[in-house]
């Protein structure tokens, strides 16, 4: 139970990543500073080109910073190796992509167990069963990708991110590609999981997906430009309330116009 | 990850582009069949080789006419390659009884196409005039009646045995037992004795059993009109025996032909052994098997080449796949394996295919096409295991390849 004994689950100091493109140094981190908590819900935002997402390719491990140290779970990551990375990679965190990144031709079942194909021993189906059914797609476990809508795959995406239990979602434009009544559902499991304290980052750049959030981080030119709490918080379930409403009210809208 | 885990990663990819899975699977079952059905024919060709020179009799030296410059004088100096045989029967009696310690018998033989008939049917046949000897020498037994003897073959007498083909040709029933009835040769009658029992067709040459035997007087005199016989054939005492045999009538017919050196140039004959025979005709089988052997390990290095093309190609179209692997925890070796077995379960299958095949075109080659072929177990073990090899060799590159892809450029991919 080493978990319990880091309240700091991400600590990332004078982060730096420079790349050189044509002889020439590019700063896509430049001295990046960040703390996350247990049970934080952050938005990173910030504009294309900012380093918002070599932050999350970082925080991720797919990819090790130039300088500085970033711990894990109090894990000091920025030394591993490749193995290594792939280890954490797969217990302690749940991917989540814009473009969903399901494997095509392969069942919503095989998709949720893959990480547990890479990882932990147990009842891979049983596991990956209550994890579909917990993103509400207990019905759904034979479909294939091309069988779900936009929204149904991301939500094969998030049981996937879920099904290994990891103290860290990161979800990447989680909702870029879906509809709004769609992305509130999304949303709407994301808040569920951060209330059952799992830790949740996510990069937008949409304010109305951001204002879900508990926190916002802001991002220019690599460097963090604000941090704060995110005031009016958005539910997902009222949203959906709202959007559901004028779908209802409407027809009865008409007849009293005329 | 277990290895039964990436087997079936493998096989689901596999079946997920059957038609491709399968046309690369038979680049490598093309070259694994052709393998086995080279080493197939050449292990059968030797056999058959060597059964053929054994079935020749043992201790055996041939003597034939052999290829002579004669540019002793002005009349023979632009005279073209003699081939007429300058063998006589006295060379052949000679060699029989001056050698008691190293020969153990010698049959002269004179040959000639000849016109045959049975009543009102004809037929085109060979004549081979010996004595008998000829009996021991090559192994020759009867099926009916009997070969003649030695008084018959000095007299000069009309007696001949015939072979089934001959037979066959006059009666239309190569079974047919002519023991006892008369066949005319050039106009002149002829007594059967007996029947040869039939050798059947080895691999190609004359038919042995389209055969006349005669009395070998009989045949130079009264069919042939010959001076000369066209070989003899030598059974020596042993095989020990046989170097100092070649050596001995060597000797002698250069003696008698009056030969004068350098030598072998000027020898009007050449002395064969059997053991050479053999080792010339394994030489060109060898030769042949080599050949064969190297189209088949071509065929089987393009079958790979195959392979690598197919994998490469599928590595690079799965390309996401493998970011998300890599992203949600997969380490390279996990990659590198998954790849690796795919390119293995192509060879392995192909090759199981291959031997399939190869060994039921060899059974088929030699039920229809008459060849003989024999199937060597270790060759088809040997067939599976080099395709497995070849999978895994041209298999490696591509796994890496998969393997040390970047996640995040893997996650880019379109």
């Amino acid at each position: 139970m080493d978990a319990d004994n880091h309240v700091n689950l991400l600590s990332l100091r004078d982060i730096y990543k420079i790349y050189t493109i044509g002889g020439q140094e590019v700063h896509a981190l430049d001295g990046v500073c960040l703390e996350v908590n247990v049970g934080e819900f952050v938005a990173i935002m910030g504009p294309s080109g900012s380093g918002k997402s070599t932050l999350m390719n970082m925080i991720g491990c797919l990819d090790v910073p130039t300088s500085g140290t970033y711990k894990i779970d109090g894990v000091e990551v920025s030394t591993l190796d490749g193995d290594a990375l792939a280890a954490i990679r797969n217990r302690k965190i749940g991917f989540v992509f814009q473009g969903f990144n399901l494997i095509a031709r392969t069942s919503a079942l095989e998709n949720v167990e893959l990480p547990l194909m890479y990882g932990q021993q147990g009842d891979r189906k049983a596991a990956a069963t209550a994890a579909l059914v917990r993103v509400g797609l207990g019905d759904r476990l034979d479909h294939t990708s091309s069988e779900l809508s936009g929204g149904q795959q991301q939500r094969v995406a998030i049981a996937r991110a879920i099904v290994s239990k990891p103290r860290l979602i990161l979800a990447d434009e989680p909702t870029g590609n879906i509809s709004t009544l769609q992305s509130e559902e999304i949303m709407q499991i994301f808040q569920q999981l951060n209330d059952d304290g799992v830790t949740i980052v996510m990069v937008t750049h949409e304010e109305d997906i951001a204002r879900h959030c508990k926190r916002r981080v802001d991002m220019r030119d690599g460097k963090v430009v604000g941090d704060g709490p995110v005031k009016d918080r958005l539910m997902a379930g009222d949203v959906i309330e709202q959007l559901k409403r004028p779908l209802v009210a409407e027809p009865a809208a008409v007849p009293a116009g005329v | 990850m277990g290895l039964l885990e990436y087997f079936r990663l493998a096989v689901r990819a596999l079946k997920s582009n059957k038609m491709r899975t399968v046309l690369t699977m038979l680049g490598i079952s093309i070259g694994v069949a052709v393998t086995i059905l080279v080493v197939a024919i050449g292990e059968g060709a030797t056999k058959s080789v060597a059964d053929q020179v054994n079935g020749l009799g043992t201790n055996l030296l041939t003597v034939h006419q052999g290829p002579r410059q004669m540019k002793l004088t002005a009349a023979t100096r632009n005279a073209p390659t003699q081939t007429q045989s300058t063998l006589t029967l006295d060379d052949a009696q000679m060699a029989a009884t001056m050698f008691p310690d190293t020969i153990a018998a010698v049959a002269p033989q004179v040959r000639g196409n000849i016109q045959v008939r049975l009543n009102a049917s004809n037929a085109q046949s060979t004549v081979l005039g010996t004595t008998p000897q000829y009996m021991i020498v090559n192994n020759v037994t009867m099926r009916s009646g009997r070969f003649f003897t030695m008084l018959e073959a000095q007299g000069n007498l009309k007696v001949c045995v015939i072979g089934n083909t001959t037979a066959g040709n006059l009666t239309g029933n190569p079974n047919a037992d002519l023991t006892g009835q008369t066949i005319s040769v050039n106009r002149d009658d002829y007594l059967i004795i007996g029947m040869l029992t039939p050798k059947g067709t080895g691999t190609g040459g004359p038919d042995p059993d389209d055969m006349v035997m005669m009395p070998v007087t009989t045949a130079m005199q009264r069919v042939l009109g010959a001076k000369y016989i066209s070989d003899f054939s030598i059974s020596c005492i042993s095989p020990t025996m046989m170097v100092m045999a070649q050596q001995q009538v060597t000797a002698l017919l250069r003696q008698r032909h009056h030969l004068m050196p350098p030598f072998p140039q000027n020898d009007d004959f050449v002395v064969n052994n059997q053991t050479d025979l053999l080792a010339r005709s394994q030489n060109v089988t060898k030769t042949m098997t080599m050949l064969l052997t190297a189209v088949a390990v071509i065929s089987l290095v393009v079958g790979g080449i195959g392979i690598m093309n197919v994998m490469l190609m599928s590595v690079k179209e799965r390309t996401r796949e493998i970011g998300i692997r890599k992203a949600i925890g997969a380490r390279s070796r996990d990659i590198l394996m998954q790849f690796l077995i795919e390119a293995s379960i192509i060879s392995v299958l192909g090759g199981i295919e291959g031997v399939i095949l190869g060994v039921v075109s060899a059974v088929l080659l030699a039920s229809f096409g008459g060849w003989n072929t024999i199937i060597n177990p270790m060759a088809l073990v040997l067939a599976v295991a080099a395709s497995a090899s070849v999978g895994i060799f041209f298999g490696i590159h591509p796994a890496q390849k998969a393997a040390a892809m970047n996640p995040i450029e893997a996650l880019r991919y379109e």
